[in-house]
């Protein structure tokens, strides 16, 4: 099995170091492209062994299991793109933050009758093989497909599948939870900076207090309200410390956190849905590369009020596989 | 090599939970011991097969090593009914929030000429031998006896030799520090069932999530704040949600909180510092049990400063076994 990624930024990254920590692939049966070849990224991939090309179609033509991992608003450009190379085998699975499937099923469905889609949402812990992901399962995927993606993921974290009307709120939560527990992170050292600690020891003390707590939620069937009042001894230091917390609304914060992130995902998901991909959206220089691949060709750019904006067709009529 | 608990309460078992399963040490070589029989964590230690009894004096006699899992205006009270049992081989190690090395040595100079003292701050999380744990070393106690607390902390989770005058902070931040972890995943939680999961699935994906930030910060070399950019794309979800995490005061909240749990730490030492046990800090049930064990008896009671005192009927000085 050979597993290819369109995009070669954080999370094509993170998932490679984790899938290959975790041995469920070799790195040579990895394929990543991506036009710009200056991130940092995209060094970290070859250093691992993945093999590295522009070419978005070298990588369908080698892969299994395609992974979308770029930026929501590059999908539909992408999908334009490899969809004449889309075959029988292909399983495509979408990272992209509120990108549906019905979506990504539309525009594949002008090349392709039965064009296998799942859509995921996962998380940067994947790195350290403790991440959070979810997926929901398209149209044309089968029960094997599920599986087969579950057993990737769940080699890096943990992973179930969902409805998919539930991902956006995964988005906020699991998907953007590792940037709040970041910040969080940061402040409790800044705490125990202010308190007399040296800030490295600061940094390893909460962060070690944080994953220990984690985990002992995860292992326990107990509330974490319960768990919290096992921590709190009458009278003490702990009990004082959550009045403060409690007293600055910290809870309120939180729930506006993973209501804000899933708001905004939804939003991303109905401009995109609108389908307007603006030409100012992507880069002159990223266009020009692309269009330098075989086979790509571009048509009726419009300035930008046109309904469609950019698209890309090749030269054959929509509905007509090219062979390889 | 035995160890043994005063207390037997949260921290006793979830010492004993976690060095028992990181297989440091047989259960059948640990004693605790607790006054009050009905507390649940009794039962629980009882399960895990460790010697349990009601003599804080037993416990002493059968150990190596003991620890003082109680709260801190127990441990004066503690050391004055254990202190004539103390020998060469004894290392005590205080768990007790704001209890200095030097009250515990000073308290056990009226028996013992060079009492083994050590303190030490960690947190519940060494029950899934995940904890973070600070000690320092007090006038008599050696580099090996160091070396081996550190051994046995260690198999519970972090574990590093500190100054003692930052523990106080050490507890404003690790030690009560899941406390504020068990909020925050409350939180999102609630924030997740908000926008449509169900319950279960929530508080899983949030733990998870922070999990997995925390091993990847632990892992890494970069700053928490290069950590936090990176998953930050432009316009994205995830900048949108700490901007109203920003704007509410998110950070200055936890300084708060470690702040309020570390002065909390220092008033409750210097309030011990003053040698004030009350009477009415100590249960009428339990000082009846304790006064039942053999070798204990009271002075008069009176209104001294010192509260509650307890002597055996032996000189102080004079080693008792």
């Amino acid at each position: 099995m050979s597993v290819g990624f369109i995009g070669a930024g954080q999370l094509a990254h993170a998932l490679v170091r984790g899938f290959t920590a975790a041995g469920v692939i070799a790195t040579q049966r990895i394929t990543a492209s991506c036009p710009d070849t200056d991130l940092p990224t995209v060094s970290g991939l070859r250093k691992m062994g993945v093999n590295l090309t522009t070419s978005n179609k070298e990588t369908v033509s080698k892969s299994d299991v395609l992974f979308l991992a770029v930026k929501p608003h590059i999908i539909p450009f992408v999908l334009d793109e490899i969809g004449p190379d889309i075959e029988d085998r292909h399983l495509i699975v979408s990272c992209a933050a509120g990108v549906t499937i019905s979506s990504i099923e539309k525009k594949l469905l002008q090349y392709r009758t039965n064009p296998k889609v799942m859509r995921c949402m996962t998380n940067t812990p994947v790195v350290v093989r403790e991440g959070a992901t979810v997926y929901a399962t398209g149209t044309h995927a089968e029960v094997e497909d599920g599986k087969l993606l579950e057993q990737l993921m769940a080699s890096v974290g943990f992973c179930t599948e969902v409805e998919e009307d539930l991902i956006d709120a995964v988005t906020g939560l699991s998907g953007s939870g590792p940037a709040y527990a970041f910040t969080a992170l940061d402040a409790l050292a800044d705490g125990g900076v202010k308190m007399g600690l040296p800030r490295r020891l600061a940094v390893r003390l909460g962060a070690q207090a944080l994953l220990g707590a984690a985990k002992m939620l995860l292992d326990s069937e107990q509330h974490p309200g319960q768990l919290k009042d096992n921590v709190c001894s009458p009278g003490g230091a702990t009990i004082h410390a959550l009045h403060v917390m409690e007293s600055g609304g910290f809870r309120s914060l939180l729930i506006n956190a993973v209501e804000a992130s899933c708001i905004r995902t939804r939003e991303l998901q109905y401009l995109a849905d609108q389908e307007r991909i603006s030409p100012a959206a992507i880069k002159k220089t990223t266009l020009d590369q692309v269009l330098q691949q075989p086979g790509v060709t571009v048509s009726g750019v419009a300035n930008g009020n046109g309904r469609s904006g950019l698209s890309l067709f090749n030269n054959r009529g929509p509905g007509v596989k090219k062979k390889n």
